[in-house]
This record gives structure tokens, C-alpha cells and sequence, in this order.
């Protein structure tokens, strides 16, 4: 018999006369020890589910109006809150994606879980201490007596989400439901906890809901795969059918879009070094004050020592973790953070030397497109606004040729010709992204450097933002220098790869090379930590990286 | 009518009630010349210290003035108090804070420390010695308000810049070889200005009712002429006995802050739901 059963769950958002059906008619089942993953992009309603579950509806406007819910073969749709409180943490438990937010911050981690274990198991407080210690273990902390004495700032985001799945287990729950545990953490940590998922499968025995919308990330974990779409169960079935034969074209879609086809050649003609550099860094250090003593203040070298040349019409992906310092690179390229030592050249003229000459070239000759889409628009002028100032500034096109111009852009990028009138609030992660690319080419740059731009965005929206990267950059004969977290994107578009960690280039090469037979163990270990979608390829076991160690014990740099 | 002025007062009644307030008040002061029964200064020996009647309503003061014309006519004066008195702190408070929060390092240390400064001595203090020395009336007041009101919007702009400068669309602009004048003024002031917006509403409570303060102190609006304040002042000696002289002019005061509020409070549902 199945652990939680979920029979035509109907949920609506209901407003005066206005309604909404979110949830339509959802079906599922969770079988003990099994992880089942529930994968949709973002408002499929996937968390919205879950929510509904654990009977936590995020406003009164919600409401089931049909089927139900069961666990262990009772009813608990409509159970009253005081009984929902025993079943919430004690049989389900629930983890999100940003651990910093769920945990308490002026709580010490071991006195969060013992809270839960007093509460529900009825421990007394020193037992408590010693079984949270024990938790602490369990969930892969290095040395739980002393980091049950922590609190959830001193901990790196991996460790943080640790601390969070310890909170959750610690009243012993039959079912976890994770939502999106590791989307916001960096792929080699991402490998760990998804492996630290399964073993606690296999140790205790735990049913778990993992919601993701990475395809990669269920076929590395999951044994029952449910799409989720538009508040509906397009497809559901065991891993490998489904991944094999995916009978939905919205699945087939998801799976196509995407990024990490194992066998797939990596893009690009065979890299062959430029003749005349547009970029050359040369030797560049940036730091920035990271506190200390007034008489002794220490630095913080986001680059350290990294020098690099990029030639014309290349597309060059810059690669690495969190904190490895390929953003400040960028910004430093860019003349939008200061240089400490060493040389920035932009197509011959040197930043360090000629500042105002040099900055004046940049911002003709060079745009950026930004991470978070929403927030890189101002948010009170239209598109067309936007572009047409920069138009304006810009002064290459005559005044009387902008509102044309503006069009064209739309145009390019892909966006009808009526969201001129739009503001970003009203457009979609991926419309809003567009609208900043055209931004973008408004400059009529030579050099775009993209940072982390797809990071924020559905898989099937990368995909086509990725597109849209390739077309441009074949059309327009542009230099493209794309930053990213995410290896299987870079090696799709980029037909160089430089690998960055901790501030200095530990690999820079052709695509196809590094990712084939990479030189260094790092970018090693950052691509076999990528999860397949073929279930067959498993994760590799994460280099353990000297420096990252030191963090997840806690001792933050 | 105040659907007509394109305000979204569909359910909302503070947005509703609150900007009917102010209209009623606003048209009161323009019409004062037609509406107001009376000469609000005309004296009439015959008629002193009347309680309302028919024929005037909110009765008569010590000189046998018409108290309701007093109070219409007062309107004029007291909402230019309210304007003028957040207006030019406003303006300064825009200004200085935009800077100090772009800007940064000695300017924006010069200006905070300035603040510190102004903040350090009380408010009505500052503002009473300030209009001793410049000599009672209504220019000493605005003033004394221009000099010592603008630190609250300074404070407040400073900080929202501080955040949006931080923000991708700022260093955007940035990269764009945007003008640093362009990129404060067109970009940063206007994502800026909602909070400080909400604020000027709550602040032209606290100006009416420190000018209507300073008048009742003899240091701003000067008799005979009508104003809220000085009514107070006035009917203060005959409160026990005529009540009204009192009442209707304090009525008028509480209910003009009352609109101010309600629409302060309305426009920051409506700004905060943009957010």
C-alpha cells in the first residue's frame, strides 16, 4: 500500500468573482523508501502541491475544493490544525531551497533539531542535545559536537541545507518532501546532498518528494518521475521509461531542452589562438576590504594574479563556483571595479593607463546582460523606453531612426514589436531577459559579457536564451564572454572554456578538450559532478577541495 | 468626482475618503470669498460671544466675528501651511539625500553629520529660535521649515538610493556610458521616491499642527488674521464659556490631518503593492 496518496486534488484561488483553477485534478502516490520526483517549471504548481499536503496553503484565497489526501490510509484533507501540527514534522517532513530563510538565525543549529525532537518525540532536553548530535552525523557534518554550537551564519549554503534536512529529520518523519533542495547551491555541493538524499533512503527507510525543475537532478536520485504543467500531471511513470520514452511532447520538450546530453560533441570550430586580441588581462588582481583591525586590514582577493587574451569574434565561457571571482572579472573588464594590480587592455587601449579613454571606448563598444532579469531593468520605463535611451546616449543612430531601431532590436531578439510598451513587471524571467539583451545590442556592441544569464530562468527558457545567444553571435560577428555556474550551457555555446577557482584560471582551452580530458582536477571534478540525464552516467564522487572543506567545517574565510 | 481625477478609488475607501477630505478643504479655501457667510474680520460689537444659531452656525467670537467664515477663510491659510511647509523640505531633502546616498565618501559624510547635528537639538526648538531671530510670521515659518524639515527625506532618499545603486539596472546604466546626473536623476530618484512620497502625507499632519502650534505661540500667522491656530489661541480664554470658538477651528485641524494621513496611508498600499 502506498505511503501518501494523493486522489484528485482540486485546488482554487478564489478572489470576489474572480477564480482560478491551480491545481487540477492531481493524482499521485509515494510508496514507502521511494523518492519520487516532481518536475515542472516555475508556476507548474509543483510546490503549491506539496504545500497542500502538509496542509500549509500560503493564503486563505486557496482552498481545496475536491479530492483528498491520505497518508498511511487516513484521511488528513480537512484534519483541524491542532492534529496537523503532530503530522506536520512528525510524519512529513519539509526542506526549501533557501536554508538561510528556514533556519532561525539566532538559533544554535543543535538546539533547532533538539526543539523538534522535545517536541515530538517527547525527549527530555540533554537527550535531546545527544540524539541531535547524533543527526548532525548523519547528515555528513564533520564534527557534530562542535557544530551543534553553531549558528546557521557560520555555515557555507551547503552545509546550511545539511542543517536544514537534520531539522527535518529530527522527529523521524516518514516522508521528506524537498523543495528544489539544491538549486541554489553550486553543482559540487549540489552532488553531495543529492547523494546525502540517498543514503538516507537506504539508512532509515524515508519516503522522499523531491521537487526540482532540473531533469538531471531526478535522474540521478529519483525512482518515479510525475511532469507537472499548468497545475496538472502531464506524465508520470518509472525513471528509466520515462527518460527513455517520454510519451508528453511537453516532457519530450523538457528533455530536449535539456543542456547536458552526455554524448554530444561540444560546439564550436577547433580553437585557434587570435591573431589581435580585442581583450588582454594581464597579471590582474581585484580585492576588496574584508575587514580586520584598522592597522592590519585584511584583503580579500576575489582575482588573484589571472591574466588572459580574447580575440575578436571569439565566444569564451567562463566558468566556476560561487565566490571563484568570474563576476568581479567581469565588472573589472567592464572598468565597473576597480583594478588593484596588473593590466586591463580593451582592443589596445589600456584601462590602467588611460582610464577615461579606455571607459570611453567600453561603454561604445561593450554591454552587459545580467543575472537576475527582473532586477537589471528599471523597473518604471517601458521596454521601449530603456532602448530608446540608450539609443539616445548612445547617439549612433539619428533621432528621427530610434523608434525604427527600437522595433529592429525587438526583432532580433525575439520579442513581439507591442511589448515597447511594456513594463518589466508585466513580462515573464525570459521575455524580461530578452528585453535586456536588446538592451544589449541597442550599444551595437562588439564585446557582450553575459553573467550568469540564464541562471534565473526555466530549463526550456535557457534553452531558447541560449539560442538566441547563437544566432546573435553568428549574425553580428560579436565576442561573447558568457559567465556561468552551469558547465553543460557553456559547453553548448562557448567554443573556449576558462575554468576559474578561488580568483585564479585553472583551465582555459578548447570546449571539446576540457570537458573531454580535463587538465586539472578541478574542472574534472566540476563536470563529473554534473547530474546526467541518464540515470546510467551517476555522479561522481566530489573532489574534496581543500579550501571548500575548511568552509563546510564551518570556519568561514 | 474624484474617480473623475483618475485615482483608483475602486475598494479603496481610505484612498476615497481620504482624498474627499482634502477636496472638500481645497474647494473651501478657493470658494472662501463666496461660500464664507461672512467678513471673517469685520467686527460687530452687538453680536459677541453668540452661541451657534441659525443664522451662525458655529457661532460668534469676542469681537462678534463669524466663526464659520473664520474657519473657511482659515482654510486658505492652513492648507498653504501644509503645502509649503513639506514642500521646500521636500525638495532640499530630495536633493541632499540623492547626492549623499550617490555620491558617498565626504559629501555624503558631510551631509549625515549635519543631520546629526539638527537632529541633536528638538525639533520646536530649533524651529522657535530660528523664527525669533528672522521675527514672527508665516515666511519665518516656512523658513524655519526649509531649514530644519528637509533631514527626515534626506535620510530617507539616502538610504533608498544606497540600495538601488547596488542594483543590476544601476551599474547597467553604468555600462552603458550613462551620465552620472542621467543615471541619478532619471534612474535612482524615481524607483527612490515612493517611500518619501507616502511620508510627505504624514508629514503635512505634523506641519499643520506645528504651524497651527507656532501661531497659537504668536510667532506665526498674526491676528486678526484667520487661521486655525491662532483661533485656538484666541478661544482659549473663553473656553468654560464659549466653547465653540474653540471647537470649530480645532474640528477643522484634526480633520484636514485626518485626510492628509488617510491618503498617506492609501498611497503607500497603492506605491508598496508596485514594489
Amino acid at each position: 500500500m502506498s505511503l501518501l496518496a494523493i486522489r484528485d486534488l482540486e485546488i482554487r484561488f478564489r478572489d470576489g468573482a474572480e477564480e482560478r483553477l491551480l491545481i487540477d485534478r492531481v493524482s499521485l502516490e509515494l510508496k514507502k523508501g521511494e523518492i519520487l520526483g516532481l518536475v515542472g517549471e516555475s508556476g507548474s504548481g509543483k510546490s503549491l502541491l506539496c504545500r497542500a499536503v502538509m496542509g500549509l496553503l500560503p493564503s486563505r484565497k486557496l482552498s481545496v475544493t475536491k479530492g483528498h489526501v491520505s497518508l498511511a490510509g487516513r484521511d488528513i484533507t480537512r484534519l483541524p490544525e491542532r492534529e496537523m501540527l503532530d503530522i506536520r514534522g512528525r510524519r512529513i517532513g519539509m526542506i526549501f531551497q533557501n536554508p538561510t530563510s528556514h533556519l532561525d538565525p539566532v538559533m544554535r543549529i543543535g538546539d533547532q533539531i533538539a526543539e523538534g525532537l522535545c517536541r515530538h518525540r517527547g525527549l527530555p532536553r540533554a537527550a535531546a542535545r545527544e540524539e541531535a548530535v547524533t543527526i548532525l552525523r548523519q547528515v555528513g557534518f564533520t564534527d557534530p559536537p562542535r557544530q551543534a554550537r553553531m549558528y546557521a551564519h557560520e555555515f557555507s549554503g551547503g552545509m546550511r541545507q545539511r542543517a536544514m534536512i537534520a531539522v527535518a529529520l529530527a522527529c523521524d518523519p516518514d516522508i521528506l518532501i524537498a523543495d528544489e533542495p539544491t538549486t541554489a547551491l553550486d553543482v559540487t555541493i549540489q552532488a553531495q546532498i543529492l547523494r546525502q538524499l540517498a543514503e538516507l533512503r537506504e539508512s532509515r527507510g524515508l519516503s522522499i518528494i523531491l521537487i526540482t525543475h532540473d531533469l538531471g537532478v531526478v535522474a540521478q536520485t529519483c525512482d518515479r518521475i510525475a511532469v507537472m504543467r499548468d497545475g496538472r500531471i502531464v506524465e508520470e511513470g518509472e525513471k528509466r521509461r520515462l527518460l527513455a520514452a517520454p510519451q508528453h511532447p511537453y516532457t519530450q520538450a523538457l528533455i530536449a531542452s535539456h543542456p547536458s546530453l552526455p554524448h554530444e560533441e561540444a560546439v564550436g570550430d577547433p580553437y585557434q589562438p587570435h591573431s589581435r586580441p580585442l581583450i588582454e588581462i594581464d597579471d590582474l588582481e581585484v580585492s576588496f576590504p574584508a575587514g580586520g583591525s584598522p592597522w592590519a586590514r585584511r584583503r580579500f582577493k576575489a582575482v588573484d594574479g589571472v591574466s588572459l587574451r580574447i580575440g575578436r569574434g571569439e565566444t569564451v565561457g567562463i566558468v566556476g563556483e560561487s565566490g571563484s571571482g568570474k563576476s568581479t572579472l567581469a565588472r573589472t573588464l567592464l572598468g565597473l571595479q576597480p583594478v588593484t594590480s596588473g593590466h586591463v587592455a580593451f582592443d589596445g587601449s589600456v584601462l590602467t593607463l588611460e582610464r577615461a579613454r579606455t571607459l570611453a571606448r567600453l561603454r561604445r563598444e561593450a554591454a552587459m546582460v545580467f543575472q537576475d532579469p527582473f532586477n537589471a531593468l528599471n523597473p518604471r520605463l517601458t521596454v521601449g523606453e530603456t532602448l530608446a535611451e540608450v539609443l539616445r546616449v548612445q547617439g549612433k543612430v539619428p533621432r528621427a531612426a530610434i523608434p525604427a531601431r527600437v522595433n529592429e532590436l525587438l526583432d532580433m531578439v525575439g520579442l513581439d514589436r507591442g511589448f515597447a510598451g511594456r513594463r518589466p513587471r508585466s513580462l515573464s524571467g525570459g521575455q524580461c531577459q530578452r528585453a535586456g539583451i536588446a538592451r544589449a545590442l541597442a550599444v551595437d556592441p562588439t564585446l557582450i559579457v553575459a553573467d550568469e544569464c540564464v541562471a534565473a530562468l526555466d530549463v526550456t527558457i535557457q534553452a531558447q536564451i541560449v539560442e538566441l545567444f547563437r544566432t546573435l553571435v553568428a549574425a553580428q560577428g560579436l565576442t561573447l564572454l558568457f559567465i556561468a555556474h552551469d558547465l553543460a550551457i557553456v559547453r553548448s555555446l562557448c567554443e573556449r572554456v576558462v575554468v576559474m577557482q578561488h580568483g585564479r584560471v585553472v583551465e582555459d582551452g578548447p570546449s571539446a578538450e576540457v570537458f573531454a580530458r580535463p587538465s586539472h582536477p578541478y574542472p574534472a571534478a566540476l563536470i563529473a559532478a554534473i547530474p546526467s540525464i541518464d540515470p546510467d552516467q551517476p555522479l561522481a564522487a566530489a573532489m574534496p577541495d581543500p579550501r571548500s572543506q575548511t568552509q563546510q567545517e564551518g570556519l568561514l574565510t | 468626482m474624484i474617480a473623475a481625477l483618475g485615482l483608483p478609488v475602486r475598494r479603496r475607501p481610505m484612498l476615497a475618503i481620504g482624498s474627499a477630505l482634502l477636496l472638500a478643504f481645497l474647494l473651501a479655501a478657493l470658494l472662501a470669498p463666496w461660500i464664507a457667510p461672512f467678513d471673517p474680520i469685520a467686527q460687530d460689537g452687538s453680536i459677541r460671544l453668540h452661541p451657534p444659531s441659525l443664522a451662525h452656525p458655529f457661532g460668534t467670537d469676542n469681537f462678534g466675528r463669524d466663526v464659520l467664515s473664520r474657519v473657511i477663510w482659515g482654510a486658505r491659510i492652513d492648507l498653504q501651511i501644509a503645502v509649503l511647509g513639506v514642500l521646500f523640505p521636500f525638495l532640499i531633502g530630495t536633493a541632499v539625500g540623492t547626492l549623499a546616498g550617490f555620491f558617498g565618501g565626504w559629501i555624503d559624510a558631510l551631509f549625515m553629520r549635519l543631520i546629526d547635528v539638527i537632529l541633536a537639538f528638538p525639533f520646536l526648538v530649533l524651529m522657535l529660535s530660528i523664527i525669533a531671530i528672522l521675527g514672527p510670521g508665516l515666511t519665518s515659518f516656512y523658513i524655519a521649515m526649509a531649514l530644519v524639515g528637509w533631514v527626515s527625506y534626506a535620510r530617507l532618499i539616502r538610504a533608498q538610493i544606497l540600495v538601488l545603486k547596488t542594483q543590476d539596472f544601476a551599474v547597467a546604466a553604468q555600462s552603458l556610458g550613462f551620465s552620472r546626473t542621467r543615471i541619478m536623476f532619471r534612474h535612482l530618484l524615481p524607483n527612490a521616491l515612493a517611500g518619501s512620497l507616502v511620508f510627505v502625507m504624514s508629514d503635512a499632519v505634523l506641519v499643520l499642527l506645528n504651524g497651527a502650534a507656532i501661531s497659537y505661540l504668536g510667532l506665526g500667522v498674526q491676528p486678526p488674521l484667520a487661521e486655525w491656530g491662532v483661533m485656538v489661541a484666541e478661544g482659549q480664554a473663553f473656553i468654560t464659556t464659549a466653547w465653540w470658538i474653540t471647537l470649530f477651528p480645532g474640528l477643522a485641524i484634526v480633520t484636514l490631518a485626518f485626510g492628509f494621513s488617510l491618503l498617506g496611508d492609501a498611497l503607500g498600499d497603492l506605491l508598496g503593492v508596485k514594489e
